[in-house]
């Protein structure tokens, strides 16, 4: 079943110089239970759609276009009132500086509660209790540090709270914006670890947004590839990641060092991402793309099909001539 | 090549500046201040009976109204006031501006210095810093006056400026503080800077435009105070400022009969110091990118 | 083989070195309480090699690096360059341990002056050691511009940092890292503020300058996987301890130690 449905979604910053447009007509949908990964490097736009899924993009930025079909409700029309209501309770999220979202005043197991309370005034307190005693076994939090208070958690049990008060309220879609990248790598593989589990069990949907392109295929069954606010390429994580077609995605895997890259491997350079305010272009990789042509200044790059789960933002001769060249 | 990013920066800063409605006012009136103080050095030139301080009219013998040979009207002694009044302004920036300049100079080297040496340095600076803050510094002023006599204008300038290092010397030194640890200060130390080199070309850049703002409360304070002196009839007495126009006012009794030689000087006093303290605001603006009103999105 | 060929003498060492943090005892505690940063540690590094030190947040990496740049002092040990101890150096020996070795930043955001043009920042290093005249040390920068691929030198020369992406920035910090020619440079995680792609190209261009110039790294890093890429050998260092050094490819292959073999357990990989 569908849960969550982008259509030609754009979204803009306004700024001193003009219009930056953050998202260019991005599309993407994500079933019930399934984990959506977006992966791109800095500026690529990908944090902006998370905070768009949020309803949480600043005052200087709005939707210029699209459509966000989540279960019955369109968000894209949403108000201030109807976000209150929605967040945290149908969508939640986990943010980029998580470990500094928890008031340090207040005890850790309060802060849940009155998560909890929030949504659903008409629980009772023993329910309630209750509710938070699970969370807890459910992120492996021992049930003895419930009443501490955030400081005396370390980084990584801070996150797993993070984690358990984004579920309190039985949300059906988490998004997750770089939730590992302040952790140590060896904190990092057990909160993964604890993601995948929790996703498996609660049947929630995951947005996972990252620059690490590894972290992301941990969690994530599909990929969507962002640079210059356009997805390139989009796909199940096996065929994206183990036969990339967009030249952007190759770079970006070539660039990526694993314990078993090669010494030697000789990465191409790309140029910087255009300036999203003045950008007119078709293809915003152009610019540093290696098969690059005059077609792609004149006409719009299209959906190419790899697979029925596999497409690549681009034109198929351009892209089979790239495959037969290497 | 400096004087490029000085003059871009500049610029970036004149348009948020200009667009506040305290920097606009505050300009307003700094610009009608300065042509009267520009004026004064031309009034005697048109006609020395003009004179502010030996220009008498023959004609009048005692303190007269408005009127069209003297348009504020004439002191007791029958000299023009109007001429007066642009003497006064020309008096206020000098002192103003002068004691300000010294007292940031020696405030911002002092608090560079004592910021980035730490240690004993430090704390003597600062201490000597404090005791000097907490002298009430016009009673101070007047003692050494009652004491030595009468005082040169430079002489007050000086002494205000000593005064009033300290308030500066303990912002710069926080801001010294904060920019010490920076990775480009640190870089220049692996690179083998001396600690002077790093003072002057590294830190000195970056506290400059606080202490340009600090600055300008500087000069309203100076000019309180020189006012304040000469109304006392402590100020220098060959040289016209407002504070001595309303010592004269005073002393010669006319207090309240003439309402047009009293009210001018003191409405001036209040606006100049009111229009520094309006640029001091607006500058804090330029100075704190949070404070604009417009944020580029990420 | 003479001796000195069979063991060259390091171009760095650090034997027992320690460093500690402690809070003064105060009017509320009477005993102070000290952190232990560095714990015993002893590294050789040889002249050319680019040798890597991997740690998590809080394993005294950093520390390290700071100590041989001599930001700071160390509180028990010796570092030696070319087999002369410098723990005590000042003045004029210290201005010229400072020629020879040299610090790349972590943050290339905060590493440069922003009141100060690209040219002004490479050039510092040369007027502060009265190396050259105006002229030589013009060319100089640009000579150095154009090997870290600030192309044409010319171009950049009269840049400011805020017009430059942080890559580019990186690329300065770099070169003025390298400008006076140094034996020895640390490198602290130059690249954790970057991307990917542009981290690459960082790398690439840290082998190429090793090639070209011969010169000795110290590479701080929390990625196993990077160090992997660019060292010839590894320690690894936790809690301020060293738990196990060797050739890269084979503390990697075969890890002996229990943290050094959870690193590479937990190493992001594409395992699916």
């Amino acid at each position: 079943m569908t849960l969550l449905n982008v259509e030609n979604l754009s979204v803009g910053y306004k700024t001193k110089k003009g219009l930056l447009k953050a998202v260019n007509d991005v599309s993407f949908s994500i079933e019930q239970g399934r984990s959506l990964g977006f992966v791109g490097e800095s500026g690529c736009g990908k944090t902006t759609i998370g905070m768009t899924l949020m309803g949480l993009l600043p005052d200087n930025a709005s939707i210029l276009q699209g459509d966000i079909y989540f279960n019955d409700s369109n968000l894209s029309n949403f108000d201030d009132k109807q976000w209150r209501d929605f967040r945290g309770r149908e969508i939640s999220m986990i943010f980029q500086a998580a470990m500094n979202a928890m008031n340090p005043v207040i005890r850790v197991d309060e802060q849940i509660i009155e998560a909890i309370e929030t949504h659903n005034p008409e629980k009772s307190k023993s329910e309630i209790n209750e509710k938070v005693k699970n969370l807890f076994n459910l992120v492996d939090i021992p049930q003895d540090r419930l009443k501490d208070y955030p400081h005396q958690y370390s980084g990584g049990m801070k996150q797993r709270a993070i984690i358990a008060m984004a579920l309190a309220c039985n949300p059906k879609l988490i998004i997750a914006d770089e939730p590992t990248t302040a952790l140590d790598v060896i904190v990092q593989d057990q909160i993964l670890k604890e993601m995948n589990k929790i996703q498996k069990e609660l049947n929630t949907s995951v947005v996972f947004i990252s620059h690490d392109i590894a972290v992301v295929a941990d969690v994530c069954e599909d990929i969507c590839v962002m640079y210059g606010g356009q997805i390139v390429e989009k796909g199940k994580r096996e065929e994206v990641f183990k036969t990339p077609r967009h030249p952007y995605t190759k770079i970006l895997l070539e660039s990526y060092l694993s314990l078993d890259s090669d010494k030697n491997i000789k990465v191409p350079e790309i140029q910087k991402a255009p300036d999203l305010i003045t950008f007119t272009g078709n293809c915003s990789f152009a610019a540093s793309c290696n098969i690059c042509s005059k077609k792609c200044k004149s006409h719009t790059p299209g959906w190419v099909n790899m697979s029925e789960t596999h497409q690549a933002f681009c034109f198929e001769d351009a892209l089979n001539k790239d495959n037969n060249d290497r | 090549m400096s004087q490029n990013q000085y003059i871009e920066r500049f610029k970036k800063g004149w348009k948020i500046f200009i667009q506040n409605p305290l920097g606009k006012t505050g300009v307003t009136l700094l610009i009608i201040f300065m042509l009267m103080a520009i004026s004064s050095f031309f009034i005697p030139l048109i006609d020395p009976m003009y004179d502010p301080m030996t220009g008498i009219d023959p004609l009048i013998k005692t303190s007269t109204g408005p009127s069209m040979q003297h348009f504020l009207g004439t002191d007791n002694v029958g000299r023009d006031l109007f001429a007066q009044l642009m003497e006064g302004a020309k008096i206020a920036f000098i002192v103003g501006l002068s004691s300000a300049f010294i007292s940031i100079v020696l405030g911002t080297v002092i608090g560079m210095i004592s910021g980035y040496a730490g240690g004993m340095t430090d704390i003597i600076l600062m201490r000597t810093a404090d005791i000097i803050m907490i002298m009430p510094s016009l009673v101070i002023l007047l003692i050494l006056a009652s004491l030595f006599g009468q005082f040169n204008i430079w002489i007050i300038v000086f002494i205000i400026a000593i005064m009033r290092w300290p308030a500066v010397s303990r912002i710069i030194r926080s801001q010294t503080l904060s920019l010490k640890s920076r990775p480009f200060i640190e870089a220049s130390k692996v690179a083998g800077a001396s600690n002077l080199r790093i003072i002057f070309r590294h830190i000195m850049p970056n506290v400059l435009p606080l202490a340009f703002l600090y600055m300008t409360f500087r000069v309203t304070s100076a000019i309180l105070v020189e006012a304040a002196l000469s109304f006392l009839g402590f100020g220098d007495p060959s040289q016209v400022s407002w504070g001595m126009m309303l010592q004269w006012v005073w002393k010669s009794g006319h207090m309240f009969q003439a309402p047009y030689w009293m009210i001018p000087p003191g409405l001036c006093i209040s606006l100049l110091t009111l229009s520094f303290y309006m640029l001091g605001r607006a500058m804090d603006e330029v100075l704190d990118p949070r404070l604009r009103k417009e944020e580029e999105g990420r | 083989m003479t001796d000195n060929e069979k063991n060259p003498i390091p171009v760095m060492e650090l034997k027992g070195v320690s460093k500690e943090y402690c809070s003064k005892p105060s009017f509320f505690s009477r005993t102070s309480t000290c952190v232990i940063a560095m714990n015993n540690i002893n590294l050789k590094i040889r002249k050319g090699e680019i040798f890597g030190l991997v740690g998590q947040s809080g394993s005294g990496k950093t520390t390290t690096g700071r100590l041989i740049v001599k930001l700071e002092n160390p509180s028990k040990g010796i570092i030696k360059l070319n087999g002369e101890p410098v723990s005590d150096i000042e003045g004029k020996a210290l201005k010229a341990y400072r020629s020879k070795v040299q610090m790349i930043f972590q943050d290339p955001y905060q590493s440069l002056n922003p009141y100060l043009s690209i040219s002004e920042t490479i050039i510092e290093p040369l007027i502060v050691n009265k190396i050259g005249d105006d002229l030589s040390r013009e060319q100089k920068v640009i000579e150095t511009l154009d090997v870290v691929g600030l192309s044409p030198g010319r171009e950049y020369y009269n840049r400011y940092p805020h017009q430059l992406s942080g890559g580019q920035r990186q690329r300065v910090a770099i070169a003025r890292a390298i400008v006076l020619d140094p034996e020895f440079i640390v490198a602290d995680e130059p690249t954790s503020m970057l991307d990917a792609t542009i981290a690459i190209q960082l790398f690439q261009l840290l082998k190429q300058i090793r090639k070209k110039y011969n010169m000795a790294f110290l590479f701080i890093t929390h990625n196993l996987a990077a160090a992997k890429y660019l060292c010839d050998r590894i320690a690894v260092i936790h809690n301020g301890v060293i738990v196990e050094t060797g050739s890269t490819n084979v503390v990697i292959k075969y890890p002996q130690h229990p943290y050094t073999k959870k690193l590479i357990e937990t190493h992001p990989g594409f395992n699916f």
